[in-house]
C-alpha cells in the first residue's frame, strides 16, 4: 500500500496551523495537528501588576477578546475575594454573549458556506442557490452576516466602549452603568438581530425553530415549506447532507463545556459539565482534572500532563523526537475531549441537539449546526439577560475591591468562549503576577498527541477520511472549518514522488 | 489595484475591526473594485496563498498593496521560527513580499512598532516593519521605501481603528498622497487626541479627577489615561459606530503609541507629587498646575458631584 503525504493550504480560519496527513490509497491513516506560531503571552504577563492582565489578555484573540477578558476579571476576583454585583454579571453575559453571536454568525457564514461555492460543486443542483446566498462579500445572507454581526458588535461599543479589545470588566464589576438609553439602544439592537436571523437564516419564528425537540421534528420542519428550505439554515443543511457531511469527521466522543453564563445569577442557560461519551453521562465539571501535556510538543519536556497550577510555558524548538507544535495537549483525566457549540449544548441537554448526537454522532454537519442552533439560543438569551439587566438598574454596577496591594493566591477565571472552554490560570505573589497559563478551546480540539500517544480531537477526526480527489480535497476544508478553528489552518500532504498544492 | 494581507504574529484583532468598519465598510470598498482583495488569511475563498505567492514573485501579477498585521517574530535566536509558514520564517516571506510591493501598509500597533507581544522580556524577539517601538530600522530597516517611494505607512493602533484602515485602503488605492507624521503614521488621521472629543473632558478641564475605576469623572490624573498624549481619532469617529474606550470609563492605553504597552501598572498614572509625570501634549508643568489650580477653585457643583452623565 503506496503511503504518502501531500500538501493543501487551507485559510478561513482564525490563526496558524498546519495539519500533516499520511495517506493510504487516498484514505487518511495519520493526522499531526501543528501550531505554527508562538506569541509568549504567559511570559509577558509574568512580573506585571494583576490588573494589567485585563488588557494584555483581551489581546490574545482578536475575535474573542472579550472571553479572555472575562476570564481574566473571573480569575482576579477569585484571588481577591470580589462578588461583582449582578447588575456588573448582567452586562458582562451580555457582551460575552453578543461576541458569541457575532462569532457563531461570521463563522458560519463568511468561514464556513463560502466551500458550497467551490468549483468541484459546479454540477450540484444547489450551487447557484448557494452562490446567491454564501458567495463571500457577495451572496445575500453573507452581506447580510457582515451587517448584522457589526450591529451585534454595537452592544459590545455601548457597555465597554468598543469591539474588539477593550478592559471594561475589572474586579468589582464594570466601568460603565446600563441606563434607560443604552438599555434601550440594545434591545434594538437585539431585535434587528432577530429579525435578520428569522429573515435570513431560520425563515421562520425564531421561538417556532427553538422549540422543534427532534431529528425528526426538525427534518420535518425543514421540508415543510420553502421557507424554511431556501433560507441560510435550510441551505447550509441541505447542501451539508447532499454531500454527506453528517457521515464525516467524527472525532472524540467526549465533550467539555464551561457553561453559558460563568456564575449564572438568575439561573437559565446551559451548565459548565464534562460529557463522557463512552458511558452517555454528563459529570460535573472539576478544573482540577484539567491538565496539559507538552511531549509532542516544542516546550521544555516533563513527563506526563500538568495541572495549569503546575504548568509552565518555557519554548524548546527542537527537531525531531516526535515534537511537531508550538501547541499543548489538554486533557480531561486521561480523555481527549472535544469543545464548542456541540458541547455546550449536548452537555446542557438542549433536546434537538441531544437527540441529534445520540442518532448520528459527532460529525461535521452536527458541528456547524450546533453553531446556528447556539447563535439562536443566544439572541433569546440576549433579550433575557437585557430584561434582569433592566431590574437591577439601579443598583451599583461597581464596587470598590478598595485593595492596593494584591495579596498573594491563585484563581482560575472558566467562561464559554464562542469555540468552547476557556480557561485562565493565575497565581499573584509578591503585588503582582507569578504565573499565567490559559487554555483555549482550540488547545483543546487542536491538540497534538499526549503522554500516551492518544491523536488530539482534530487529528482524529481526519483519520478514516477518504479523499475522493486527494488532488482537490475539499472534503478536508468541511472537516477542518466545521471545528471552527482559531488557527491559520495549513493541511500537509508533501506526496512521496511528486509535490501537489490543490487548493481548497 | 491589487491588495494582498497577510498575518503574521498577530490575534486577527486587526481583521475583525476592518470586518467593523462603516465608513467605508470594507464590502463598499471591494465592490468599486479597488482595491482587488487576493488573499486574506480570513475572507478570500478563491485561491491559496502559495499560487498568490507564486504569481506574486514571478511576476505575473503586480502587489499594489501589502498590508502586514502582526509583529514580525524574529526568535528563536534569530531564525524566525516562532512564526511559520510551510516551515518557512513569515519574517522571509514579508521581506521577498515587501520587495516587490507598491505600498507597505501596517495595520494595528504590532505589524508597525512590534506592539504586545514586543512588551518585556520580548520572548519572540519581534519587531515592527520599520521601527522597534521608537528607534527606526524594525524588519525592513530604516531606508527602505515601496515601489511607489514612501516608506511603510504605520496604520497603528490596537486594533487599528476600523475606519481609518478603510480610509487609508481607499486613498492608496484611488492614489490620493499619504502624508505622513514622525512615525509614518497618516497624518490625516494621527493629529488628533483621543482626548479630543471624550465625553470626560468638562470633569478633565475642572480638575474633577477620579481615583477608582467605575466614575463619571477624568481617568487622566489617577487612572493611567493617555488620551490627552495619544493621537488618535477614537473620540472624533466613534468605534463601532457608538462610543470609544473613555467615554465607557476605560482609560485610554496609548495603544496607537510605539511604546504600548508600557512597561508599567497600566491602570495608574505616575506622578510627581499630584501631578501627572506626563502631562497633555505640549503643556508646561508650571503653567498647567497654575490652570489646574484656578479650574479646580472654578468648578461648579454639577461637576464636583459627578452629576453629569459622560
Amino acid at each position: 500500500m503506496a503511503r504518502r503525504t501531500v500538501e493543501i493550504d487551507l485559510n478561513r480560519v482564525e490563526g496558524d496551523l498546519e495539519i500533516q496527513v499520511d495517506l493510504e490509497d487516498d484514505v487518511i491513516v495519520d493526522a499531526r495537528c501543528i501550531g505554527t506560531l508562538y506569541r509568549g503571552f504567559e511570559q509577558i504577563l509574568i512580573g506585571r501588576a494583576p490588573r494589567d492582565a485585563l488588557v494584555i489578555t483581551p489581546r490574545v484573540c482578536g475575535i474573542c477578546g472579550t472571553a479572555h477578558l472575562y476570564a481574566t476579571v473571573r480569575a482576579l476576583e477569585r484571588i481577591g475575594g470580589i462578588r461583582p454585583p449582578r447588575h456588573a454579571t448582567h452586562i458582562r453575559d451580555l457582551c460575552l454573549m453578543a461576541e458569541n453571536l457575532q462569532s457563531d454568525l461570521r463563522q458560519t457564514f463568511l468561514f464556513f458556506t463560502p466551500d458550497f461555492c467551490h468549483p468541484s460543486y459546479a454540477g450540484h443542483p444547489l450551487a447557484d442557490d448557494a452562490a446567491r446566498s454564501f458567495a463571500p462579500f457577495q451572496g445575500d445572507v453573507a452581506r447580510g452576516c457582515l451587517e448584522t454581526s457589526r450591529k451585534v458588535l454595537r452592544i459590545v461599543a455601548i457597555f465597554g466602549g468598543q469591539w474588539p479589545h477593550s478592559s471594561y470588566m475589572v474586579p468589582g464589576g464594570v466601568t460603565l452603568p446600563a441606563n434607560a438609553g443604552r438599555l434601550l439602544d440594545a434591545r434594538y439592537l437585539v431585535a434587528e438581530t432577530r429579525a435578520w436571523l428569522e429573515r435570513s437564516v431560520l425563515g421562520d419564528n425564531l421561538d417556532t425553530w427553538l422549540a422543534l425537540d427532534s431529528g425528526p421534528a426538525f427534518f420535518e420542519w425543514l421540508e415543510s415549506s420553502a421557507a424554511h428550505r431556501d433560507a441560510g439554515l435550510g441551505l447550509l443543511c441541505r447542501f451539508s447532507r447532499s454531500i454527506g457531511l453528517q457521515s464525516l469527521g467524527r472525532g472524540t466522543p467526549h465533550l467539555i463545556s464551561f457553561g453559558m453564563r460563568p456564575d449564572p445569577v438568575d439561573g437559565g442557560g446551559f451548565p459548565a459539565g464534562f460529557y463522557d461519551g463512552d458511558a452517555d453521562r454528563v459529570e460535573p465539571l472539576d478544573q482540577m482534572r484539567i491538565n496539559e501535556h507538552v511531549s509532542h510538543s516544542w516546550f521544555m519536556p516533563y513527563p506526563g500532563g500538568r495541572h495549569p497550577w503546575s504548568g509552565e510555558t518555557i519554548p524548546d524548538h527542537m527537531s525531531g523526537q516526535g515534537r511537531y507544535t508550538w501547541a499543548k495537549a489538554p486533557r480531561y483525566g486521561d480523555k481527549v475531549a472535544q469543545t464548542g457549540p456541540l458541547a455546550e449544548l449536548r452537555i446542557g441537554a438542549e433536546p434537538l441537539i441531544t437527540d441529534l448526537l445520540a442518532a448520528e454522532g459527532d460529525n461535521t454537519w452536527l458541528r456547524q449546526f450546533a453553531r446556528l442552533r447556539r447563535a439562536a439560543w443566544t439572541v433569546r438569551a440576549m433579550a433575557e439577560e437585557l430584561d434582569a439587566l433592566q431590574r437591577c438598574m439601579d443598583e451599583p454596577h461597581f464596587v470598590d475591591p478598595g485593595i492596593q496591594d494584591w495579596p498573594d493566591g491563585e484563581g482560575c477565571g472558566l467562561v464559554e468562549a464562542a469555540r468552547g472552554a476557556l480557561g485562565h490560570w493565575l497565581r499573584i505573589g509578591n503585588g503582582v503576577i507569578q504565573g499565567y497559563q490559559i487554555v483555549t478551546p482550540t488547545a483543546w480540539n487542536a491538540s497534538p498527541r499526549d503522554s500516551a500517544g492518544q491523536p488530539g480531537h482534530w487529528e482524529r477526526s481526519l483519520i478514516g477520511l477518504r479523499l475522493e480527489d486527494p488532488e482537490d480535497p475539499v472534503q478536508i476544508g468541511h472537516v477542518i472549518r466545521s471545528h471552527d478553528p482559531c488557527l491559520v489552518c495549513t493541511v500537509h500532504f508533501i506526496g512521496r514522488s511528486r509535490k501537489t498544492y490543490p487548493c481548497v | 489595484m491589487n491588495l494582498v494581507w497577510m498575518q503574521t504574529g498577530a490575534c486577527s484583532g486587526d481583521s475583525m475591526a476592518l470586518l467593523c468598519a462603516e465608513q467605508p465598510s470594507l464590502e463598499s470598498l471591494l465592490d468599486q473594485g479597488r482595491p482587488r482583495l487576493l488573499w486574506h488569511p480570513s475572507l478570500t475563498s478563491e485561491r491559496r496563498f502559495g499560487a498568490v505567492l507564486d504569481a506574486l514573485l514571478l511576476g505575473r501579477e503586480p502587489l499594489d498593496i501589502l498590508c502586514i498585521e502582526g509583529s514580525l517574530m524574529t526568535g528563536p535566536s534569530g531564525s524566525g521560527l516562532f512564526d511559520t509558514w510551510r516551515s518557512r520564517p513569515k519574517i522571509d516571506i514579508v521581506r521577498q513580499l515587501a520587495s516587490i510591493a507598491g505600498h507597505v501598509i501596517a495595520m494595528g500597533t504590532c505589524a508597525a512598532f512590534g506592539g504586545v507581544h514586543a512588551a518585556t522580556p520580548n520572548p519572540t524577539d519581534c519587531t515592527g516593519l520599520q521601527f522597534m517601538q521608537t528607534r527606526p530600522g524594525g524588519l525592513l530597516g530604516e531606508a527602505w521605501r515601496g515601489g511607489a517611494g514612501q516608506p511603510v505607512i504605520n496604520v497603528s493602533g490596537c486594533p487599528a481603528h476600523p475606519d481609518v484602515m478603510t480610509k487609508v485602503l481607499a486613498m492608496v488605492a484611488a492614489g490620493v498622497p499619504i502624508d505622513l507624521d514622525g512615525f509614518n503614521r497618516p497624518a490625516a488621521f494621527f493629529s488628533t487626541l483621543i482626548h479630543q472629543g471624550c465625553t470626560r473632558n468638562e470633569y478633565h478641564e475642572y480638575d474633577a479627577e477620579d481615583e477608582v475605576l467605575g466614575g463619571r469623572g477624568c481617568l487622566f490624573f489617577a487612572l493611567g489615561c493617555q488620551g490627552p498624549m495619544t493621537p488618535g481619532i477614537c473620540n472624533a469617529a466613534l468605534w463601532n459606530g457608538r462610543s470609544s474606550k473613555t467615554r465607557a470609563g476605560v482609560p485610554c492605553l496609548g495603544c496607537t503609541s510605539p511604546m504600548f504597552p508600557p512597561d508599567r501598572d497600566l491602570f495608574v498614572t505616575p506622578k510627581i507629587g499630584a501631578v501627572p509625570k506626563r502631562l497633555p501634549l505640549g503643556v508646561s508643568r508650571a503653567k498647567y498646575m497654575a490652570y489646574k489650580n484656578l479650574a479646580k477653585a472654578a468648578a461648579p457643583e454639577r461637576i464636583l458631584n459627578r452629576d453629569m452623565e459622560p
